[in-house]
């Protein structure tokens, strides 16, 4: 059986694979804010609201401008008691 | 909200386009947030008839579009807070139906689907003599909202 930390590993990848259109290697790196197209501004804010959807949070406004990577958004989610 | 109407003199507070761009004279309904419709009255005067084109004037697309677009920010600039507000196009994706010829009312009807954090997805039609000439999805942004959530670079 999965844990609860894994099936949200999946979960959060499957945000980003999902906003950006990419696959799941490019997280390993890092995925960063502006490092890809479709990371761009509208791509953030369907990101955040689809990562909202996924995990029934809302984030304030504060964390969503910190949330500038993946391994960024990581920490930011523990604060929302969302272990990844 | 409460619906109301915007005459052509009213809507200058919540459309910052002015002629030759403004492309809308009246809005009839808005609900803010949720739905803006009203009109355009095409005079053979327009500017853009006598050049598009010469012996077969017709409104040009681009200029439906923006009709939409800007009935479309009516919607969300009516909001508390953004009136007055510079809003932009991000992505549009629009079907045409018809030519739109000098003398027809173009109709508008313009439907908020979300807005978020300055960022607004919606969907409009035109229609002249009751019938469907364009219709588009459309992505638009208040920047001002909108730059207030992004990372820093």
């Amino acid at each position: 059986m999965k844990s609860a930390n894994s099936k949200n590993k999946l979960k959060y990848n499957k945000v980003f694979v999902d906003s950006f259109s990419i696959n799941e290697k490019q997280l390993k790196k890092d995925l960063k804010y502006n490092s890809i197209t479709a990371w761009d501004s509208v791509g953030h804010m369907s990101m955040v609201a689809l990562l909202e959807e996924t995990f029934d949070i809302a984030l304030e406004m504060d964390d969503i401008i910190d949330f500038s990577s993946y391994n960024m958004g990581i920490k930011i989610l523990k604060k929302y008691k969302i272990n990844i | 909200m409460k619906t109301f109407s915007l005459n052509s003199v009213e809507l200058l507070d919540y459309q910052p386009n002015r002629y030759p761009f403004l492309m809308i004279d009246h809005v009839s309904k808005v609900k803010p947030g949720v739905f803006a419709e009203g009109y355009k009255n095409l005079t053979s005067n327009e500017w853009f008839f006598p050049i598009h084109f010469p012996g077969n004037p017709n409104m040009p697309g681009a200029l439906q579009l923006e009709a939409l677009a800007q009935m479309l920010t009516v919607a969300i600039t009516t909001l508390p807070g953004n009136k007055g507000k510079v809003t932009h196009a991000i992505s549009h994706t629009v079907n045409f139906r018809k030519e739109v010829l000098p003398g027809q009312k173009f109709e508008i009807k313009t439907k908020v689907n979300s807005w978020n954090r300055g960022i607004c997805k919606g969907f409009g039609q035109g229609f002249t003599d009751g019938e469907i000439a364009c219709e588009a999805t459309m992505i638009i942004t208040i920047p001002e909202i909108l730059k207030k959530f992004l990372p820093k670079k």
